[in-house]
């Protein structure tokens, strides 16, 4: 049996955060990107991009990020395509990510007035113009504050991970709990360390919330 | 690969999966319309002029909102007996949603309702409107329809993060998958099947969210 | 510090390379890749559980290294869950699951079983002031165990319908479930009791019934004729030898029974 000390609880569980910290950040930012990608195309209106994009959305928003990436990480290879952990990590937190990111953003673009792009298009600019600089501006004013608390959700996401056998804060507690049998101690620690990344986090959400609002009136 | 894929592996134990996915479902339902209702509440407190109700409220949204749903979980099941409050896995898993869900609608319903016109409160006070009628019909109404599509994927997501429950043995889908791979092993076939069904479980949860609010929010405009 | 830059950077680093699998016979590639890897548990003492600087370390992994080192290969230890276990197998991102893996008919069809290489007894266990001497006297209580554990499989098999078996994750959640009262009763390993015992609980789980003896086997991938043989060539010498009495006696605290 080993003996863990609150000191040797607490250290462990700091080296494990930082996997927590380097996937949430991962996933956010090439999520941030495919789903802005997937906003413009979607914008721009081809019907078959817009079903295709829908799906996607109900795809990856409707079945359980543990489950996406035990099929990218164990599936591929048995179609001859072998991914490392961190290949398949990064390809499904990103799927799962701009799921949710292009959806938030989408109500976004569209809470912009329909006059705006007519506005935009009768001074002869194209779709790459008006989003630039007409609605893009205007729809991440409202965009900020829901989209820093959905990274509040990623980071509490990334503990799936486990499944692909990273040892981030919630697969270390459950180690530690397994080798101490001392769970109250170790997940209250777990508890504890993911209330200091994300409450920052939820706090910069709030501060740019009412920022905007003030803006706005 | 040597791997030889297997589906009818799963059948003989069809029951475990279609028990997991009506438990499931029990745990959604309770958990979304009493969370909700918590939600209201908490958003009602929030909004009104009491510091200290308020301020407590703030405390319990941060503190379930910035922690993980298994820790909260597992606090419930394992913690609350050593005060002598005993639940059930089932009743722990109830209350764990509810408590979760309760934070997040919170903040959600909050928005919707910072964003009723001021204007609009005062013209239903000068209306002679009691303070229960102006917030049920003139800023909860209003509010619950502008952010029903943020509440319904919120209930999407607490439905699919039950999965978690089967950590503390409540028998719900992922408990289901779990339990048929470990007696045969069929960890693929079972995984495919069972995200299969979670994807069917939350098109149709959609659904029923859309038809739902265009029934409490669309028929009340003509009226 | 800086072996998580390296570990962050190598990970990075593997994105770009490229990707094959091999398809030559296990024990081939093993010996040309000089490395040998295995998935073992570390949530599951004395077979496989972490130590304060979380390396797994147990009964499994000793016999891994055993292994390893009879091949003259290097050994990779890669730390598995009972969900993902099998699947690392059926991939081939591991050659061979050290996972106090039990044996049953539905299993064989996946994988294949060696030769056992450690005693493992369950049994039912619980306070002293619950009578139960088989399984029929279960009737009424509830059960706690770690799912799809062997002692689960044949618990349902024997116990009257309204015994209440409840099934957790892994052995914390077993665990937790007994000591905090959620369950009267726990199905486990005999030597899962004696640690839960050794940390003088308030409550104990003190023997009941043995449901079975169910020893452990090493799970390779089928169709493996030639890495199997080996696998097994090497459990038998080490028997032979003493070394595998040695690890059982490290931590199971007892001697190899003459028969596993």
């Amino acid at each position: 049996m080993s003996e863990f000390s609150l000191w040797d609880i607490v250290y462990n569980l700091l080296l494990a955060g930082r996997w927590t910290v380097l996937l949430s950040l991962t996933a956010f930012v090439l999520g941030g990107i495919v789903g802005l990608l997937l906003l413009m195309v979607r914008t721009a209106g081809n019907p078959w991009v817009v079903r295709f994009v829908r799906g996607y959305v109900e795809l990856f928003q409707g079945t359980p990020l543990l489950m996406q990436l035990f099929i990218v990480f164990f599936g591929l290879p048995l179609i001859g395509l072998d991914v490392s952990p961190w290949v398949a990590a990064t390809f499904g937190l990103t799927l799962f990510t701009s799921a949710f990111l292009t959806e938030i953003w989408r109500g976004c673009v569209e809470s912009v007035g329909k006059g705006q792009w007519e506005a935009s298009a009768s001074l002869g600019m194209n779709f790459t113009q008006q989003m630039r600089y007409i609605v893009l501006p205007q729809a991440l004013r409202i965009a900020i504050p829901p989209t820093v608390g959905f990274s509040v959700q990623v980071v509490k996401g990334t503990a799936v991970a486990s499944i692909i056998g990273f040892v981030e804060l919630t697969k270390a507690g459950t180690m530690i709990t397994n080798a101490t049998y001392a769970p109250f101690t170790v997940y209250g620690c777990v508890a504890v360390m993911y209330f200091l990344i994300c409450y920052p986090l939820s706090l910069f959400a709030r501060h740019l919330e009412g920022k905007f609002r003030n803006v706005a009136r | 690969m040597a791997y030889k894929f297997d589906f009818g592996a799963i059948v003989p134990h069809w029951e475990l999966l279609v028990d997991g996915m009506i438990l499931t479902a029990e745990l959604t339902v309770i958990g979304a319309v009493v969370g909700v209702g918590l939600g209201i509440m908490g958003a009602w407190a929030r909004a009104s002029r009491a510091p200290v109700i308020s301020q407590i409220v703030g405390v319990y949204v941060e503190l379930i909102r910035n922690t993980p749903f298994l820790v909260q979980l597992f606090f419930i099941f394992f913690g609350l007996p050593a005060l002598g409050v005993k639940l059930t896995e089932f009743q722990a898993a109830v209350l764990a949603m509810i408590v979760n869900l309760g934070a997040y609608s919170t903040e959600i319903i909050r928005a919707g309702i910072l964003a009723i016109p001021q204007g609009q409160i005062e013209a239903a006070q000068s209306l002679a409107m009691n303070r229960v009628q102006i917030f049920r019909y003139v800023v909860l109404l209003p509010a619950l329809k502008k952010i029903w599509p943020a509440l319904s994927s919120q209930i999407v997501i607490v439905m699919l993060g039950s999965s978690v429950c089967s950590q503390i043995a409540a028998e719900e889908l992922t408990f289901g998958a779990n339990y048929i791979q470990a007696i045969n092993f069929r960890a693929f076939e079972v995984y495919f099947v069972v995200t299969g069904l979670y994807l069917v479980m939350s098109i149709l949860l959609r659904m029923g969210l859309k038809v739902l609010g265009n029934y409490l929010f669309e028929r009340r405009r003509h009226v | 510090m800086k072996q998580f830059f390296k570990t962050a950077i190598a990970a990075v680093a593997m994105l770009a390379a490229p990707l094959g699998v091999a398809s030559a016979g296990a024990l081939d590639s093993i010996s040309e890749a000089g490395v040998l890897k295995v998935a073992v548990p570390q949530d599951f003492p004395p077979f496989g559980s972490v130590g304060t600087d979380m390396q797994p370390k147990g009964y499994d992994i000793d016999m891994a290294a055993l292994i390893a080192e009879d091949l003259g290969v290097k050994l990779e230890l890669v730390p598995v869950t009972s969900a993902n276990r099998i699947p690392y197998l059926t991939t081939g991102k591991v050659d061979l699951v050290i996972s106090s893996l039990g044996k049953n008919p539905d299993r064989e069809k996946v994988i294949d079983f060696s030769a056992p290489y450690a005693p493992f007894y369950n049994g039912v266990f619980g306070p002293a002031d619950i009578s139960a001497e088989k399984a029929d006297d279960l009737a009424g209580m509830s059960v706690g165990v770690t799912r799809g554990a062997i002692e689960d499989l044949e618990l349902t098999k024997i116990a009257p319908a309204d015994v209440d078996i409840k099934r957790y994750e892994d052995n914390n959640g077993t665990i937790s479930a007994f000591l905090s009262g959620q369950v009267d009763l726990i199905a486990t390993g005999n030597v899962t009791a004696a640690a839960i015992i050794e940390r003088n609980p308030p409550r104990k789980p003190e023997p009941k019934f043995l449901i079975k003896n169910s020893p452990c086997y090493v799970g390779l991938n089928k169709e493996e004729p030639e890495f199997m043989a080996k696998v097994n060539e090497i459990i038998a010498a080490s028997m032979a030898d003493g070394r595998l009495n040695a690890i059982a006696e490290k931590w199971l605290g007892i001697p190899l029974p003459e028969k596993l």
